[in-house]
């Protein structure tokens, strides 16, 4: 039984998107290919910032589209290569904005455990301007796991951190996947990042999904010479 | 810079002029104290019409397309350009009375000429062009993509602008709104044709000058400058303060 389930087609101005998808709960599956091929477009148009100009996308009982759902009932997480964190707000602030009133004191546990791992405590009540780029990214992470989504969609999440702040923050992840059971989607060009930890990956050129399957397998027999000069570099 | 600075200001020495014993009223007892209220009042309720009327404007433009915004900023933009004088006859023959919506608004018991009505939206003509461009820019300056992640993180259109949206266009709708407030609390080419009666400060001044003379203008333009000036330049101050500190 498929968690999400989507079709999307969205027409470009160099090609037509062309996509099909099918996710499991709990899934993690890497979308990878090479700049401009589609992928962005593909997570855009699950999120709900862009709207397809065809197909059908649902999540669980939920029908995303057609007609698109507004953004604010898309049980939805979202990370792009941007932080976008609210400027007015605290560290504090920021982590909570998608907590309601009544959730807020349900979720308090689960918060300061999220603070603690990605040692967010001693920013706690500083304003976001005041804190570093890698802090930031923490805070985005934090921000997007607080109101505990079923489906996360990440887009290049790490594309400007260090390695170190990379593979501390791909362990993060991996120890919420368990505890959370969220299903997700990571976008990257980089085959080693969404290889430590997506467990299925999906190749994406010029809009069309030309390969599927373990990432063992899209390494041993890359369906394209693009693919494969990819895998190699 | 400073010899222009003092170029620029030099008018106001003009308060010290001699002018012979101020006097607070002019022809009419009364007429100067209520001229007051009225710019105030009337300032204050065109300025409630701008803001409930002009931010969802003012936030379409700044979201829309550029064709679009190019388009309905043009028109927005032929309030601001007109000369009050011209826009004050133009007021005065589409809503006057022998116009089908003039008549219709007498019949209903809403006279538009000489009347508070008439007053009050005269103002908003002609403040509202100033108020929604200068809260277009406010508006447009905070990322659109704040407001989606907002969204995304499950708040409402409505929660968006009040959580987001609002607090980082808080100064900008400020000074947007100090802009409009100048315009409608000092109009007067405008105000003289639609509204003679109730008179605001503007048009009592000139009323008091050509009654009484200067004696007679001094206290209510220490009073009209006195209203019209500090709002907006607070705002300017707190502006620069924030774009120091930021």
């Amino acid at each position: 039984m498929s968690l999400l389930d989507a079709h999307i087609v969205k027409t470009r101005s160099a090609f037509t998107v062309d996509v099909r998808l099918r996710l499991r709960a709990g899934e993690r599956l890497g979308l990878f290919g090479a700049s401009g091929a589609g992928k962005s477009t593909v997570m855009s148009c699950l999120a709900g910032i862009e709207t397809p100009d065809a197909g059908r996308i649902s999540l669980g009982e939920l029908g995303l589209f057609p007609p698109s759902l507004p953004l604010h009932r898309r049980p939805i997480a979202y990370l792009t290569q941007s932080d976008w964190l609210f400027p007015h707000l605290s560290v504090a602030d920021n982590v909570c904005f998608g907590l309601h009133n009544g959730e807020r004191d349900g979720a308090t546990k689960w918060i300061g455990e999220l603070a603690a791992r990605l040692d967010l405590r001693r920013l706690w009540h500083q304003p976001v301007t005041h804190i570093s780029g890698g802090q930031a990214r923490r805070v985005a992470l934090a921000r997007m796991l607080a109101r505990r989504p079923p489906l996360v969609l990440i887009d290049e999440p790490f594309a400007a951190l260090d390695r170190a702040t990379t593979n501390e923050l791909i362990a993060a992840l991996q120890e919420w996947h368990v505890a959370l059971g969220f299903t997700l989607i990571a976008v990257d060009h980089r085959p080693e990042i969404l290889e430590k930890f997506c467990t299925r990956a999906a190749v994406i050129e010029s809009g069309q999904i030309v390969q599927e399957g373990s990432w063992s397998s899209v390494a041993a027999a890359p369906a394209t010479p693009l693919l494969a000069r990819l895998l190699a570099s | 810079m400073l010899a222009f600075v003092l170029v620029l200001l030099y008018p106001l020495l003009g308060l010290s002029a001699r002018v012979g014993p101020w006097q607070w009223n002019g022809a009419i007892p009364g007429s100067t104290s209520s001229a007051v209220w009225n710019s105030l009042f009337f300032t204050a309720i065109a300025l409630v019409i701008d803001v409930l009327l002009g931010t969802p404007v003012a936030l379409y433009l700044a979201r829309s397309g550029t064709r679009d915004r190019i388009v309905w900023e043009a028109a927005v933009l032929v309030s601001v350009l007109m000369p009050p004088l011209a826009l004050g006859i133009l007021l005065s023959l589409a809503f006057g009375p022998a116009t089908a919506l003039g008549a219709w608004l007498l019949r209903i018991g809403v006279p538009t000429s000489n009347s508070s009505v008439a007053f009050a939206a005269t103002q908003v003509y002609v403040s509202i062009g100033y108020y929604i461009l200068a809260a277009r820019a406010a508006l447009a300056a905070v990322p659109p993509e704040l407001e989606r992640i907002a969204a995304l993180l499950g708040s409402s259109p409505l929660q968006v602008f009040r959580r987001v949206t609002f607090p980082l266009a808080k100064l900008g709708l400020a000074a947007a709104l100090s802009i409009a407030w100048v315009r409608a609390l000092g109009e007067f080419g405008a105000v003289v044709v639609t509204a003679y009666y109730p008179s605001g400060m503007p048009v009592q001044i000139w009323v008091n000058l050509q009654d009484a003379g200067m004696p007679a203008v001094m206290p209510l333009l220490v009073v009209f400058l006195l209203t019209a000036l500090p709002l907006p330049w607070l705002i300017h101050l707190l502006a620069q303060k924030r774009n120091v500190t930021a």
